[in-house]
């Protein structure tokens, strides 16, 4: 095994991950139930080839894939803040839009001839999403507006009480969820140079995994979405061979993730830790 | 209420009719063609009633959750394992009745076995059962196709598909001029029969009752937990035998990508029926009658298949802004 190989490609299976994660981080941790990462990560891919190769401009691409996740992002702000919309619904309902959108768009305005498209070099997406978790950590633990929206998640009406806007601090938060998830596409676009159907597969709902795994916290997250990659990684290498004598088969080891995510919310991985004002308006 | 069906019909069909002609025909042609493609003739009425029959079933499958206070958002995956277990079933059990009945149970007792995690944990372990079915979804996935790679594919094909069930086990059509299959009557005898349940019977009115106010339910000596339990389990039952229905009804076989995204659209099913289990029908006809459309009107105009999917979510966006607007302003009065 190469284990220099091995380790690259953790970090290209997990940086998505990452990035969306950090996404539902905003979101949550701000008492907003975002189950539509996975359709925000789409839009991020369609929008940002389209526009990258319209444009000629790598950044003009990433700005507009994540300005139409902002766009979602901010939909679902405006439906369950101000309309008071179920946020399960909401999200059910983007993520219906985004598959649907997604489908449309790629389908009557991407030439299917397209190749590659202007794009930003890998390595910076995987150094931001490697960055972020820890910068998210000093937000949220070492500055006032991190507090702040904390204990929004915590209890939003506490933070009435203080004098805060719920409502205000998850219109903030929201956006930074679009960005990432925006980026997050944008760099499963750049991975393959172009766009294909349904080329999230389930990313956006692992990286969700993998916040209630690492417990809504940053860096339990991050590690939780590395472990994601190395699964992955060690899925390629060593698929067919058997593991400890065991032949494992190809199911156990895509849905590891996902069944990891069942076990947790069974409370058999340590105490629940779902921010107490999640879902609360 | 008339008012509201009228506004979302009119938007839906504004962005909708935008969406379908993309700028390059008429929107009044392709929606006219639409209408045509679902409702126009015999043929169209027979791809609409088939559309409908799945919307129909996991439709109620949500509806029996959601009076619990549940979000069964897994009923995809119980759909496709349980259309899986009928086909396997179907397959290897004598041909004729028994061999269906025998399908159908399979389908059943499969979609309550992969949604009965997810009403256990949300029971008695606090677990959120939105998040456990979108991961048993994902894994229903992962399975179920390398089973159908697997243990389970037709000797001598290189798809992943199950062998086609006996015609004599399958469903008839009773009906041929629309055609009309038994499976759509079962679909609509289930759905009298929850009315039945959750308006004339204990059981049912218990499940009301914890859906409404757990706090008030459990005073009133009923344990939430158990009815919890059993409505997700119900539920996962019902869209088990949606995807059995489907296989003895229409399609003989269980293979990769067998649902169009029907778990889904029965959650539009769902909440567009609201609070009495007979307007399902209604719901799942006119999302059915959509499905039947969009794809005859593909052919003609090039109309990509997601434009189904953005439709249902645009309705469902609009429907849900109106219905819960009203509920806040209710709220505040």
């Amino acid at each position: 095994m190469n284990l220099l190989g091995t380790v690259e490609g953790t970090v290209v299976a997990a940086a998505p991950l990452i990035l969306a994660a950090m996404g539902g981080w905003a979101s949550e941790r701000s008492g907003v139930i975002n189950i539509a990462l996975e359709g925000k990560m789409l839009m991020g891919c369609v929008f940002t080839v389209l526009a990258a190769a319209a444009s000629g401009n790598a950044l003009v691409g990433i700005a507009c894939g994540a300005g139409v996740a902002i766009l979602f992002a901010l939909a679902h702000w405006s439906l369950t803040q101000k309309f008071r919309v179920d946020q399960i619904v909401s999200g059910m309902a983007a993520n219906a839009i985004a598959f649907g959108a997604a489908d449309t768009v790629s389908k009557r305005f991407l030439d299917p001839g397209l190749t590659s498209f202007p794009s930003l070099p890998l390595p910076v997406y995987w150094v931001s999403a490697l960055l972020l978790p820890a910068l998210i950590w000093l937000f949220s633990n070492r500055t006032k507006p991190g507090l702040h929206l904390v204990a929004t998640g915590e209890s939003p009406d506490k933070a009435r009480q203080m004098g805060l806007s719920p409502v205000r601090i998850r219109f903030g938060a929201l956006i930074f969820t679009g960005i990432c998830c925006g980026l997050s596409g944008a760099m499963l676009s750049t991975n393959i140079q172009g766009y294909a159907n349904d080329m999230t597969a389930g990313r956006g709902f692992i990286a969700l995994a993998a916040l209630i795994v690492g417990g809504w916290r940053p860096l339990p997250t991050l590690a939780a979405c590395l472990m994601v990659g190395l699964l992955q990684q060690l899925r390629i290498e060593m698929m067919g061979s058997p593991v400890f004598g065991v032949e494992i088969p190809g199911w156990v080891w895509l849905s590891l993730p996902y069944l990891v995510t069942v076990i947790a919310l069974a409370g058999f991985l340590g105490k629940n830790r779902t921010p107490s004002g999640l879902g609360k308006p | 209420m008339k008012a509201r069906y009228l506004i979302l019909f009119l938007l839906v069909a504004l962005l909708g009719g935008f969406a379908l002609a993309g700028g390059k025909y008429p929107m009044a042609e392709v929606v006219k063609a639409l209408a045509s493609q679902s409702v126009g003739d015999a043929r169209a009425w027979s791809s609409t009633l088939k559309e409908m029959t799945p919307l129909l079933l996991c439709g109620i499958g949500v509806f029996a959750a959601l009076r619990a206070g549940l979000f069964n958002i897994g009923i995809e995956g119980q759909f496709m394992i349980g259309a899986l277990a009928s086909a396997v079933v179907g397959v290897n059990a004598p041909a004729g009745p028994v061999g269906a009945l025998l399908a159908l149970g399979a389908g059943c007792m499969a979609g309550a076995l992969w949604a009965a995690p997810a009403g256990w944990i949300r029971a008695y372990r606090g677990g959120h059962e939105v998040i456990t079915t979108i991961m048993l979804n994902q894994v229903a996935g992962h399975l179920s196709l390398d089973l159908l790679k697997g243990t389970f594919q037709a000797p001598k094909s290189s798809f992943p598909t199950t062998s086609d069930v006996p015609e004599s086990s399958l469903l008839p059509m009773i009906l041929g001029t629309p055609q009309f299959s038994l499976g759509l009557l079962l679909g609509l005898g289930l759905l009298a029969g929850t009315w039945v349940w959750f308006k004339r019977t204990v059981r049912g009115f218990e499940h009301e009752a914890v859906g409404a106010n757990p706090k008030a339910a459990t005073l009133a000596g009923v344990d939430p937990k158990r009815v919890l339990f059993r409505s997700m389990c119900m539920s996962g039952a019902i869209g088990g035998l949606g995807g059995a229905i489907q296989v003895l009804a229409y399609e003989r076989r269980a293979y990769e990508a067998f649902s169009s995204g029907y778990g889904f659209d029965s959650l539009g099913v769902a909440l567009l029926a609201g609070g009495n289990p007979l307007f399902v029908a209604p719901a799942a006809l006119a999302f059915g009658a959509l499905k039947a459309g969009i794809s005859g009107v593909a052919a003609i105009y090039e109309t990509p298949k997601g434009v189904g999917l953005l439709l249902l979510g645009l309705t469902l966006v609009v429907f849900a802004a109106l219905r819960y607007r009203r509920d806040a302003l209710r709220e505040a009065a």
